[in-house]
């Protein structure tokens, strides 16, 4: 649905977007990780028409972005980080100005923006003045813009940015939503748990470039799967028993202690990790918890970039 | 309809300068009539009523053409600037609108609101006509060709907001403009006027012959700077069909060229603003 190849960006001699190529399938939700600085919010701007790139190819829906952008305008919503909307109209004029823009006409605006209203939960405010709404609600209004002419995509270029905690889980759940109703979303964040909740795969960008290797995109949602897993496992009374229980078991590898907290790695996947535990019940360990993960986002971003994500 | 212009217009007439504008423009040029009709009376009693009534209607031109030249940038050199200080480009240039549906409704919009000033100030003009010496054609002429100018100036002003980030930026260069055509320009036709002279002074001194008994009008060279001058071009609306074929229409044809390469830039830098957004 997403296919971008070998693509080119400068800016005054440097380069925002140094051969980066990326395919992302119908129906997916797909997240883009990076740095700041890293050239996400540059390719999120080349896949929606704003920027066009200096070499390379990207397009949507079939539609090549800097040779048919009408087409893939038509097709793909696009939220920027600080979405700008018209203070001075009601949020019903500006529902209806935009599916104007998007050649909506007569009996198929109104509906387009009957079902925008509703969908973001603002049936009840479309005489209320932008400039009234609080930034959550904003946001909400933009994203309803996006999908007045039911775009096949979605570009958001860091949606959650100034959101509070309770319009982040409603913006999770709005996108969860779409998702399941066949659209395809791209999205950049620096929130890496929202992504790992939302997102099937997530790719990653330093300097413009694909990363080297396998690292470059990451599946999620397949921990069982993986033969690494991390553990975090809680125990109670004294820590003497659980290193020397962990130092004599072979696959594990303690990472790092908090308290009574042990992230350990285990390398066999699931058959090791109950293999773990038996071993740790066994030798004495009061455990009060363990918790076996497959390779969270949040690691994979430590390992990749080292320290703490930006 | 191009939705661009009913946005435009509802954001414009929403705003408080909607309205304070017109009754300040209202206001200046009643003062202007005023004090014009005091003058006249106190300085020269014994003039007649159509020499009363072609010097009115002169000035009032020059005054209301003077005041929308003032305010002409104020809203066009901020249209697109203001989209870009608000971010909102990015939302019209990733809908289905073209540059020119934008430019469009831009321009619509500015323009609508100075003919809205310049219809208002019809009945003030029109006060003339009770003195004589001025018809109904010199006024359509005069408001025709203020209009021509304004939207020349609108163009120009929408050019700058399409290619400044900032209104502030825009708005400058939008006046350093209206300076060039004005002042400068008349500057420039002061100058190469007396240069022309002095030299046919000369010429005349050295072959001895006498003055010619109807004056010679000054060459293409030394009215060309005048071309490009708002108040020129208004000033011919009272002239002859004679004027108008001399200077008339290479002066239209000049404020027309200006129009059409300001929109045609405009528009260019449209296509590429989603860089500046």
């Amino acid at each position: 649905m997403i296919s971008v190849h070998e693509l080119r960006k400068r800016y005054d001699g440097n380069d925002a977007l140094d051969g980066y190529s990326l395919e992302v399938s119908r129906g997916e939700m797909f997240g883009l990780v990076g740095p700041n600085g890293a050239g996400k919010t540059t390719l999120i701007r080349i896949l929606a028409t704003l920027v066009k790139p200096d070499s390379g190819h990207a397009g949507i829906a079939g539609h090549d972005v800097t040779r048919d952008p009408f087409a893939v305008r038509a097709v793909t919503g696009y939220m920027p980080d600080v979405p700008g909307v018209y203070q001075d109209l009601t949020v019903e004029e500006f529902l209806t100005f935009f599916a104007e823009a998007f050649h909506l006409r007569g009996a198929r605006k109104r509906a387009a923006v009957e079902r925008a209203l509703s969908w973001s939960g603002m049936a009840e405010r479309r005489m209320s003045y932008v400039e009234q709404l609080s930034l959550g609600l904003k946001q909400r209004l933009v994203l309803a813009r996006t999908l007045l002419h039911e775009p096949k995509v979605l570009l958001l270029d860091e949606p959650a940015t100034g959101l509070d905690p309770l319009a982040r889980i409603e913006l999770r759940e709005q996108l969860k939503r779409l998702n399941r109703e066949g659209v395809t979303i791209f999205l950049s964040s620096h929130i890496l748990n929202d992504l790992e909740d939302i997102c099937s795969r997530v790719a990653f960008i330093e300097r413009g470039r694909n990363l080297p290797g396998e690292g470059s995109v990451l599946t999620l949602r397949s921990a069982a799967k993986d033969d690494v897993l991390t553990c975090e496992i809680e125990i109670l009374g004294e820590p003497d028993g659980i290193t020397a229980a962990l130092r004599a078991f072979p696959s594990a590898r303690l990472l790092e202690t908090r308290g009574n907290i042990y992230r350990t790695e285990i390398s066999g996947g699931s058959q090791r990790a109950a293999e773990l535990l038996r071993h740790l019940v066994t030798s004495g360990v009061a455990v009060l918890r363990f918790d076996p993960r497959g390779p969270d986002l949040e690691d994979h971003y430590r390992s990749l970039f080292g320290g703490k994500p930006s | 309809m191009n939705p661009m212009i009913g946005k435009e217009l509802r954001q414009r007439m929403r705003e408080r300068r909607g309205w304070l504008l017109p009754t300040l423009y209202l206001v200046v040029l009643g003062a202007v009539v005023i004090f014009f009709y005091y003058f006249q009376v106190a300085m020269h009693a014994a003039v007649q009523g159509s020499e009363i009534g072609a010097t009115l209607f002169l000035t009032l031109t020059y005054a209301q053409l003077s005041v929308l030249l003032l305010l002409a940038p104020v809203f066009s050199a901020g249209a697109i600037t203001i989209e870009k200080e608000q971010r909102t480009l990015t939302g019209l240039l990733t809908s289905l609108l073209t540059p020119l549906q934008i430019w469009g409704g831009k321009f619509f919009a500015s323009t609508l609101f100075l003919i809205l000033l310049l219809t208002s100030s019809l009945p003030i003009l029109s006060l003339v006509f009770a003195f004589g010496g001025i018809g109904p054609k010199q006024l359509i002429l005069a408001t025709l060709t203020t209009l021509f100018v304004l939207a020349t100036v609108s163009s120009i002003g929408l050019y700058c907001s399409a290619f400044f980030r900032k209104s502030v930026h825009a708005t400058a260069v939008t006046y350093a403009v209206i300076i060039a055509i004005t002042i400068v320009s008349a500057a420039a036709f002061g100058i190469a006027m007396s240069h022309w002279t002095t030299q046919r002074q000369m010429a005349m001194a050295q072959q001895r012959s006498p003055a010619p008994p109807t004056p010679e009008p000054p060459p293409l060279w030394v009215r060309a700077p005048l071309y490009i001058n708002p108040y020129f071009l208004v000033t011919l609306s009272f002239g002859g069909a004679d004027d108008w074929a001399a200077d008339g229409v290479p002066s239209l044809a000049a404020f027309l060229l200006l129009f059409l390469l300001s929109f045609a830039l405009a528009v260019r830098q449209l296509r590429n603003s989603g860089e500046q957004t």
